[in-house]
């Protein structure tokens, strides 16, 4: 397989087209992404940021291009199984691999936080109760939300609601972490708490690939940033070279309206 | 001057009470029978109507295997027949009056199959009783269906990217996340449906069912009186649909209240 180095994702041509090819939302998009990266992607609004995140996980399908995961193409709909006989995709396990926290939580309102957090390890992994249960307070324990777990959603402040919503992907132990501007939707006060989770996070070592405005966060806690425009990848590196030294002339423009 | 009611008559309209009772029973039982057979039709249509079955999809594939955004090939490859049907069937049933399709359901589909000719309950006509219900069902699902998609479509789609970005399948996210949250706003509708029914109902007295209408229908028959049996009808169907409804907006507002823990 090809997973000979420390790749993870390795993204390939990748292109998303809506409405017969008018818009361009992705327009050719290459990176590998590797174990234990902390990337930001950035670009100003439209560029095609969330497109791409959530192409990672084929929440939106892809017009072309390939997104290899953990070695297996997961646009196409055949892959070759175990016995090298051609088997149907099934992108369901693959996503269990893959946790994504949304800008608006989305949390489930008819069930406990405990709830929210076992339901899929239950479902999906068939762990027992029992052993979902304990895995989902020592995660909630870790975010100082332990006293909450029997609370509803409805009952959290916005920054809980998302310390939770990222234990309850991080409870099916994935391999990388998806955040799509999880900081947006809070009030100012409310930031620092997701981020510190989030630092904390990727101190832990966890793959991380996250679309953000916090350029503060992307500087301190990031070993990448992605800058895209356009649906294109028009600049990338290490975080002190992209907001130091930017070298596209649309990068320079974007840094200098949100430095 | 004739006047419009005339006292006097209401004694002699009472005397039929037991046919009233009669009606009333049925159309109770007409309506119930109705609410159930259309509930379970409506969750099949629904199901049909949002499943992904799609017997063309491969050519709609490119050569890479991904799919295409447009073509007669993509065009195609959405086409889903099972779908189709249950779309079909819906938008048939509600552009056409329900008289008619309760004359077809009897006359024509019951003309054919022969029911046996029993009484329930020692005076229900079984045989106008039963093509009666399911006429009625039939029309019932087509709305109920509606009523259970737009109540799936109103949970945000960001539940179903959530549980599907845990690993979900679909029919996971639909049991444990969507159809929960959806009960909240279907329920009230199909009780909404269930007063719409009782008042629906009154239609099958012309295929014989012995309903509140039918008993309407024997005491003019019977005495020539039609105004004050009519009054008599009124009062009772007001009498079911009005609490029920009020009822009903009573049950709404607790769980509204239910969701703002
Ligand atoms: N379902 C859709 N149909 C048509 N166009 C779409 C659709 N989804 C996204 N787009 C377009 O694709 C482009 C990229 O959108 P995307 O949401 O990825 O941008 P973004 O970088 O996340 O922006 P923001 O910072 O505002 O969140 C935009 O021009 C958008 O209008
Ligand atoms: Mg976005």
């Amino acid at each position: 397989m090809e997973t000979r180095d420390n790749v993870l994702i390795r993204v390939k041509d990748l292109k998303k087209y809506y409405n017969r090819g008018a818009i361009k939302a992705l327009d050719g998009i290459t990176v590998d992404i590797n174990k234990g990266d902390v990337m930001a992607v950035i670009g100003p609004s439209g560029s095609g940021k969330s497109t791409f995140l959530r192409s990672l996980n084929l929440l939106e399908q892809p017009t072309g291009g390939n997104i290899e995961f953990d070695g297996v193409d997961i646009t196409k709909k055949k892959i070759p199984g175990p016995d090298g006989r051609m088997v149907r995709m099934n992108i369901d396990i693959h996503r269990q691999k893959m946790g994504m926290v949304f800008q608006h939580f989305n949390l489930f309102p008819h069930k406990t936080i405990l709830d929210n957090m076992t339901l899929a390890p239950m479902k999906v992994k068939n762990i027992p109760r029992g052993q979902a249960e304990e895995k989902a307070l020592q995660l909630l324990d870790r975010v100082g939300l332990k006293d909450r777990a029997s609370a509803y959603p409805i009952q959290l402040s916005g920054g809980q609601k998302q310390r939770v919503a990222i234990v309850r992907a991080l409870a099916m132990e994935p391999e990388v972490m998806l955040f799509d501007e999880p900081t947006s939707a809070l009030d100012p006060a409310m930031v620092g708490e997701v981020l510190d989770v989030m630092k904390e996070l990727a101190q832990a070592g966890m793959t991380m690939i996250c679309v953000t405005h916090e350029m503060g966060f992307a500087r301190e806690v990031g070993n990448r940033v992605l800058f895209l425009a356009d649906g294109r990848l028009l600049e990338q590196g290490p975080p002190s070279e992209m907001f130091d030294h930017p070298q596209n002339a649309r990068l320079q423009d974007f840094l200098s309206k949100v430095l | 001057m004739k006047s419009f009611i005339r006292l006097e008559n209401f004694p002699v309209v009472m005397k039929y009470w037991q046919l009233f009772l009669q009606g009333i029973l049925v159309t109770v039982l007409l309506s119930v029978s109705t609410v159930v057979i259309g509930f379970v039709l409506a969750m099949v249509l629904a199901i049909m109507r949002m499943s992904t079955i799609r017997p063309f999809y491969s050519l709609g594939l490119d050569k890479d295997g991904h799919e295409k955004e447009y073509g007669i090939g993509h065009t195609i490859s959405k086409f889903n027949p099972v779908s189709f049907l249950a779309t079909a069937y819906v938008e048939i049933l509600r552009s056409t009056p329900v008289i008619v399709q309760v004359f077809i359901i009897y006359y024509g589909v019951f003309g054919l199959i022969k029911l046996p000719s029993f009484a329930m309950f020692g005076f229900i006509k079984f045989d106008r009783f039963f093509p009666g219900v399911v006429a009625l069902g039939m029309n019932s699902g087509a709305y109920l269906c509606e009523i259970i998609r737009s109540g799936i479509q109103s949970v945000d789609g960001g539940q179903t990217e959530a549980a599907r970005s845990l690993g979900m399948s679909s029919v996971q996210n639909l049991r444990y996340i969507i159809l929960p949250q959806a009960i909240k706003n279907i329920l009230p509708a199909i009780a909404n449906e269930f007063v719409v029914i009782i008042k629906e109902s009154a239609i099958t007295y012309t295929i014989g069912v012995q309903d509140i209408m039918s008993a309407v229908n024997a005491v003019k028959g019977a005495t020539f009186i039609i105004t004050e049996p009519l009054l008599v009808a009124t009062a009772i169907y007001f009498c079911l649909c009005f609490p029920t409804s009020k009822l009903i907006a009573y049950f709404e507002r607790k769980m509204r209240r239910g969701d703002k823990r």
